[in-house]
């Protein structure tokens, strides 16, 4: 089909409206989507629907002001829950017998209401404390768990970092970025005073850090012997940090003139990564790695891989994109059990198999950072921004989450960074509001009897604060029994989801090619069988026909499948970076996936113009994705929610560009030498302005500006052409 | 005796028998044998030092010396030891019969040479080797005793530190930004090799391909070496703030275990550290521990505290399952250390056993300087350490690297030496076949020696009974000559060289002659040291029988009698003291091991074979100086006879210095008359045995231990375990104002009863 004719999702992510409306009481779709809010109430309706059925749920995400989860104590009551399928009371359950039962919408159970939770229903049948009782009118709340809901006192926030100092570490700014970062977020470290913090440091040898209260100055503890690896202290390597902040102070003022001779080039990855284990092991925590040097010493040393061209297009493809070390998978899931959630810094200028390292953070519910070739100079602001938001950010410690669904229904699958525990218990180390989850459903008989069915979202957490929690989210969704209503009520952003997470799963046992068609199949098929439906109804023989709210969905396919972590062969992306993006996707919200699916391409020179406007003023009007768009007299921005491309038209004014760049726009843009900072000009001060709106609207990430002058290959083609998805040439080589 | 204290001072040299026997048969009827006590580094105040090296025989490599026959005419001398006949080099050719180079005065049988060329670029190194695994209070004590001797330390010297318990703590000093150690298993074995690889010797020069890695010669550089060991002046500071948050092992110790404590394993680092860096050069590890060694080599004993520390009667029934294997790790230490050049100091401080025992054998081997007491609060260890560093008349004169040699005449063989050395395998035909000691060489390591350190060489004469005419004309004089090579404080390598000569005689009417030659003192010393090594070493020996055996066997030689008349027995002044000294050799703590721990029992002993002839004595048989205002200080018989109430007792047991107040003192001294002016003759009658102690303090070491005492104060009991008990419960006749021992000891008249029964037999 022709894709310049398809509608393009210029206004970004849009949410289906109808289905809030529908149920008032649902929490927000920030919390929970569901593929289509129509669920299918027979086996043969699923089978021609082609699409994921299934959900998207980011437990935590940020609520705007006001919107706040409200949180209820139940004590000394204890929480209300229903006493055979464990359902958590909520608005969708019914008060009886004059409020003295309530019925499970789940399992329609008839429970007993507790003394302590009587009141008496109104002549309506709702209860008279209904406005009292945020659990019984909000779709999302939040409950302060009892002594039960714990195995051990809830835990500190403890922030371990296993930060390599090898030649490179050193050499690239890596250490001293990193040093400084961690200092400046100590203050904001969420959980004083019960904040916990320690430190090793490898190279060829691990380096442990005493930090005992009572110290001036921390004492380093190295040890050697990689194949017998021990810890030197049975206390003070993770310590109080407000009772050792002095020393954690000097340990971080000196870290990187420690090693600033350094020139080790060996790396004891594996080893030092089993000794942070042993010292965070029985108190869980977030494990922060720091890796500079593909690891090649003890146990998980790696090899270069990934430049053996023959394998791309056989069978044994897909064993470049996972570990192939047994001790990645066995760490991380050591580590889940401990409630260790482990994030990976990659820095290295050469091969580091992310495959391998990304799987620390896949089985423990961490989050993999790559700065490939990362040099201070360039990636400062960016490491900067990004750990410290890591750092800061609210975070959720030694979590579980559960989806529970009516009768008839059934949750079969779950993708994204979690290790589960039994069936359908994801076990979550650490949470953030970055993080989302995405599942299957099906249905466990032929045919659903019911007319509504409810899922419930519980997320079991030890809050920064020290309290244990409970967060639920509730919504109700209709059972049909047509299909158009499952079409009209389908969600794009929450399909494009889940199928990015099966594609970049099927990447790991399959080629490219047949992940990438898998979906493309799944898609016509979808699209096939709405035609079907509708065609000769509308008598619209031999034109796509779409219903509205998957109009957006043929495009986002496409971007799908040339997006980094899908996109062509051997040629079209580095093994790591295509590791790393699959990474990325697996964990991303539907906003933000959209955003990098389909990114912003904005022009500005015009705006820069325009005499004394504001950035306020800036009206973001995004441009299809294509080489038609760019006019080469402009500029603009293309920005992907990770990073901004800043393209300069051939025939761009040189006013601007002098401008904006001064004398650097004569020299040449590659190697990221030529930077856009703010200098003592109107234009240029408008430009930063419009750079740090865009970057407001994506605080998770910070975007490094990438300068591309139109025609200078290959960089054009790599960071903007190879990206205008709508092009022949976007993102395929063959 | 003064004229063997003048021989003393002459050469440094006592020996039991100064005219020799002159054949084997004889030599073995004087049962103490022929043996000389050499203290090699003796201070002489006018002790030549020739700026050159020394000339030796083209055969023998003997040194020139004033027993050497000189053909001035033909600049040629002649070897007392082979009669080889060797030219005088072009430079000698100016000396005469009044113009003799300073080796071949007379007066001149022990002088020194240095040779300008031959200096040590290496400083003396200090590897402190510390335990934590201590109550906080010790450690306190410990480390201000350390923080004033890093002070005291030599601005030059190079210094480390190690700190261990549950793991051995190597700390890189050099290291400027903060405090850094290397952490080592304390239950796992590590090489050298592994050592320099894991402390990233390496990481800047990569290691050889092939050979030893020796110092900065052979494969390391010296910055890798000075992260390690930096000099004081540069370290101090960092030295002392790490003293300062020097921690107790952090390890939990459960109620019923023991501390875990890696002793052996840290000594092992610090000896592959050593050997490492400064191979060949001065270096000593000093060991600082506070109890015993649990975890990994050299464990002496288990952690579950239900287990006690093996005893003497543990080893005896050898069921301490642990001594032999520590003491084989500690043979193959002392191996490492000797190859190594360099020395091991012990400084054992607990109420408990630490396994001096077990460790004996490699702080003696290296000639290491041993301290023992029961706290590092307690003066005996505060004062030892800081003797070590002080300077002035009194300094240790701490030398290093010293290599000892004998040459002696060739009817003399060597059997070997007790002392403070090791072997370094010379064989040649000067070697006996019976080896007493380190045998079956001629050249001994001593890693480390001072100014104190005594070695008892053990010959054996070889002559065979030769027809007098022969005998008449030859050479009645045997030659020995000691030859010391070592490193001076300053550096700089000396040599040493003593010559001796004695007269030998055989034959009839040659008894006279042994017997005007008999040192009692210097051959009591050489029997404690025989029998102390026989106990160590030979499996059933009985050391009161051996003793008694010899004493019987002596005085049926030398002494004058009718056959079975024990009233007629007499012995010759020359012989008169040693029955007193070998009854007080009996029950000493060198033979009466059962009244101590076996780490008590290798101390004394490792003290016994390095000093020299009248400290030895001292701890034998101790000295008793008695105070009172009828005389002046005079010596008593050590006896509870010299115990008196109105007088006051100074012993000097070596080991221990005893204050005694009679009970009449006593009470005056309550009563204060000491503080009243009209008695100041009491108060310097109560001061004068303090002041002597202390003078006798200030020159020893390891600093005694001072005891203050009154009669019938638990303390006395210093006092009376060193007397003769010549009054006990079971005397017929207990006179009622003496003090009575409550002992079964033979008192010592019963003791020479027996002696001339058995002689005159
Ligand atoms: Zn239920
Ligand atoms: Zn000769």
């Amino acid at each position: 089909f022709d894709s310049k004719a398809l509608p393009r999702p210029l206004d970004g992510d849009v949410e289906p409206k109808s289905f809030a409306e529908m149920y008032p009481m649902n929490c927000s779709s920030r919390y929970l989507r569901l593929t289509t809010s129509a669920i299918p109430n027979s086996q043969s309706l699923v089978s021609r629907w082609h699409l994921p059925l299934g959900a998207v749920v980011c437990p935590l995400a940020e609520a705007p002001d006001g919107e706040e989860v409200p949180i209820v104590n139940f004590a000394p009551t204890g929480i209300v829950r229903c006493r055979r399928c464990r359902t958590y009371v909520n608005p969708y359950v019914t008060f009886t017998d004059g409020g003295r039962k309530w019925r499970c919408n789940i399992c329609a159970l008839l429970n007993d209401v507790s003394g302590d939770y009587f009141a008496h229903l109104d002549a309506s049948g709702r209860r008279v404390d209904l406005n009292e009782r945020p659990e019984l009118s909000k779709g999302s709340v939040e409950f302060i768990a009892p002594a039960e809901y714990m195995v051990r006192p809830p835990m500190p926030p403890r922030y371990f970092f296993l930060i390599d100092v090898s030649i490179s570490a050193v050499r690239s700014g890596m250490l001293e970025v990193v040093a400084q970062t961690i200092k400046s977020c100590l203050d904001k470290l969420p959980g004083c005073p019960r904040t916990q913090i320690g430190f090793i440091t490898f190279d060829s040898t691990i380096h442990f850090y005493n930090m005992k209260s009572s110290l001036t100055q921390p004492q380093m503890m190295v040890v050697s012997d990689l194949d017998d690896i021990f810890v030197p202290l049975p206390d003070d390597l993770l310590v109080n940090l407000s009772e050792s902040r002095t020393v954690v102070d000097a340990f971080l003022d000196s870290l990187s003139s420690m090693f600033q001779d350094n020139v080790n080039v060996e790396s004891a990855f594996g080893p030092a990564l089993k000794a942070a284990f042993m010292v965070m092991g029985q108190l869980g925590g977030k494990l922060l790695i720091f890796q500079n040097t593909l690891p090649s010493l003890g146990v998980g040393r790696l090899r270069l891989r990934g430049d053996d061209l023959r394998v791309y297009g056989t069978d044994k493809e897909h064993v470049l994109r996972i570990p192939e070390d047994p001790f990645y998978k066995q760490m991380a899931a050591d580590c889940t059990k401990c409630q260790i959630a482990v994030d990976v810094y990659a820095f290295s200028d050469k091969y580091t198999d992310i495959a391998s390292l990304g799987t620390l953070a896949k089985y423990t519910g961490g989050q993999v950072y790559y700065y490939p070739s990362f040099h201070s100079a360039i990636h400062k602001e960016k490491l900067r921004h990004e750990l410290a938001r890591d750092l800061t950010r609210e975070t959720a410690w030694e979590a579980v989450m559960r989806i529970r669904c009516g009768k008839g229904v059934r949750f079969t699958s779950y993708h994204g960074n979690f290790m589960l525990r039994s069936t359908d218990l994801l076990a979550l180390p650490a949470v953030d509001c970055d993080k989302a989850y995405a599942m299957q459903l099906n249905l466990e008989e032929t045919l659903l009897t019911t007319q509504t069915v409810y899922f419930q979202v519980a997320l079991l957490y030890t809050s920064s604060s020290g309290e244990r929690r409970i967060r639920v989210h509730t919504a109700a969704a209709p059972v049909v029994a047509d299909l158009g209503e499952m079409y009209r009520q389908a969600d794009t952003g929450s399909i494009v989801s889940l199928f990015c997470r099966l594609a970049i799963e099927k990447t790991l046992s399959y080629k490219l090619e047949e992940a990438r068609n898998s979906v493309q199949q799944r898609i016509v098929k979808a699209l096939r069988e709405y035609r079907n439906l509708y065609a000769v109804q509308h008598r619209l023989v031999g034109r796509m026909i779409y219903p509205e709210t998957l109009k957006f969905l043929p495009l986002y396919g496409l971007a799908l499948c040339k997006s980094i972590a899908l996109r062509g062969g051997y040629a079209d992306a580095q093994l790591d970076e295509r590791c790393a993006a699959g990474h990325a996707m697996m964990t991303l919200p539907v906003k933000r996936l959209l955003k990098l699916l389909y990114p912003n391409l904005v022009r500005i020179d015009e705006y820069l113009v325009k005499a004394s406007s504001m950035a306020d003023e800036f009206n973001i009007s995004r441009l299809p994705l294509m080489a038609d768009s760019l006019d080469s007299r402009g500029l603009y921005v293309y920005d992907d929610g990770f990073r901004f491309v800043i393209w300069f038209g051939k025939m761009l004014s040189p006013d601007i560009a002098m401008n904006l760049l001064r004398e650097d726009f004569a020299t040449d843009f590659s190697k990221n030498q030529v930077t856009l900072c703010e200098n003592d000009s109107e234009m240029s001060r408008k430009m930063m302005a419009v750079i740090k709106k865009f970057r407001e609207i994506d605080p998770y990430i910070y975007q490094l500006c990438h300068l591309v002058r139109q025609g200078e290959q290959p960089r054009e083609g790599y960071f903007l052409l190879g990206n205008l998805v709508e092009d022949q040439t976007g993102g395929m080589s063959g | 005796m003064a004229e063997f204290l003048d021989l003393e001072t002459q050469d440094a040299v006592r020996m039991p028998w100064n005219v020799l026997p002159g054949t084997k048969q004889e030599s073995s009827n004087c049962v103490v044998p022929i043996a000389s006590i050499y203290t090699p580094l003796k201070p002489f105040p006018s002790l030549p030092l020739l700026p050159y090296s020394p000339l030796r025989c083209r055969t023998c490599r003997s040194v020139l010396n004033p027993f050497s026959i000189v053909d001035f005419a033909s600049k040629i001398w002649i070897c007392p030891f082979c009669l080889q006949r060797n030219h005088f080099p072009p430079h000698y050719h100016s000396i005469s019969d009044d113009n003799l180079p300073a080796e071949l005065f007379p007066q001149y049988t022990t002088i020194e040479y240095e040779s300008p060329s031959e200096k040590s670029n290496v400083p003396p190194v200090f590897l402190f080797v510390i335990d934590t695994c201590m109550i906080e209070e010790e450690i306190g004590f410990l480390k201000s005793a350390l923080s004033q001797a890093v002070g005291l330390l030599p601005e030059n010297s190079l210094v480390g530190l190690i700190t261990f318990g549950t793991y051995v703590n190597v700390h890189e000093l050099g290291f400027a930004q903060i405090p850094k150690v290397y952490v080592f298993k304390g239950s796992k074995e590590v090489t050298k090799d592994q050592v320099l690889e894991q402390m990233n010797f390496f990481a800047k020069r990569p290691k050889p391909a092939t050979g030893v890695i020796a110092g900065v010669r052979d494969g390391l550089s010296q910055e890798s070496i000075s992260r390690f060991l930096l000099p004081a002046s540069e370290c101090e500071f960092a030295i002392n703030s790490i003293l300062e948050e020097l921690q107790k092992d952090p390890w939990p110790v459960p109620a019923d275990q023991r501390a875990t404590r890696c002793t052996g394993t840290a000594l092992s680092l610090a000896a592959h550290l050593l050997g490492a860096c400064v191979p060949g050069s001065g270096a000593r590890i000093m060991a600082f521990t506070g109890g015993p060694t649990t975890e990994g080599q050299g464990a002496i004993v288990s952690k579950n505290l239900s287990e006690p520390v093996r005893s003497h009667k543990d080893l005896d029934k050898d069921s301490a399952p642990y001594y032999h294997k520590a003491v084989k790790f500690y043979e193959a230490l002392a191996k490492q250390l000797v190859h190594q050049g360099h020395v091991l100091d012990l400084f054992a401080c607990a109420l408990d056993q630490v396994g001096v025992a077990e460790l004996k054998v490699a702080v003696e081997r290296t000639g290491g300087l041993v301290v023992l007491a029961e706290s590092f609060g307690h003066s005996v260890f505060k004062d030892s350490l800081k003797h070590i560093f002080q300077s002035g008349d009194h300094d240790l004169g701490l030398s290093s690297n010293g290599i000892f040699e004998v040459n002696c005449s060739k009817d003399i063989r060597v059997q070997g030496i007790i002392g403070p050395c090791a072997s370094l395998e010379k064989k040649g035909p000067l070697c006996s076949e019976t080896v007493i000691g380190h045998g079956n060489t001629t050249a001994w390591k001593m890693c480390g020696l001072d100014k104190a350190t005594s070695l008892c060489l053990v010959f054996e004469i070889v002559k065979k009974e030769i027809p007098e005419a022969i005998g008449q004309s030859a050479n009645s004089q045997f030659y020995f000559q000691f030859l010391t090579y070592y490193q001076h404080i300053s550096g700089q390598m000396r040599l040493r060289v003593t010559t001796l000569s004695r007269r030998w005689v055989a034959g009839t009417g040659s008894i006279q002659d042994l017997i005007a030659g008999f040192d009692q003192e210097a051959a009591a010393v050489v029997m404690a040291r025989l029998v102390s090594f026989k106990m160590e070493t030979e499996a059933e020996f009985d050391p009161i029988r051996w003793l008694d055996k010899s004493l019987i066997h002596l005085c049926s030689r030398f002494g004058d009698y009718q056959k079975d008349s024990p009233s007629s027995f007499s012995l010759s002044p020359r012989f008169s003291i040693f029955p007193q000294f070998m009854f007080h050799l009996r029950r000493s703590q060198f033979v009466q091991v059962f009244n101590n721990s076996p780490d008590e029992t290798a101390y004394f002993r490792m003290i016994l074979n390095r000093e020299n002839v009248s400290n030895s004595v001292v701890m034998i048989q101790p000295s008793l100086i008695s105070y009172s205002f009828h005389s002046s200080p005079e010596p008593a018989l050590l006896d509870v006879a010299a115990i008196a109430a109105d007088r006051i007792l100074l012993l000097d047991s070596y080991f221990t210095i005893v204050v005694f107040h009679g009970s009449t003192i006593v009470q005056w001294r309550r009563a204060g008359y000491h503080n009243l002016p009209e008695h100041a003759v009491f108060a310097q009658l109560l001061q004068a045995p303090q002041d002597d102690a202390k003078i006798i303090i200030k020159e020893r070491f390891p600093v005694p231990r001072l005891v203050i005492c009154d009669q019938h104060g638990s303390q006395a009991r210093f006092l009376l375990a060193k007397l003769n008990p010549s009054a006990t419960y079971n005397s017929d006749i207990p006179a009622p104002e003496r003090e009575i021992l409550f002992t079964d000891d033979v008192s010592f008249e019963v003791f020479l009863d027996h002696l001339q029964r058995l002689a005159v037999q």
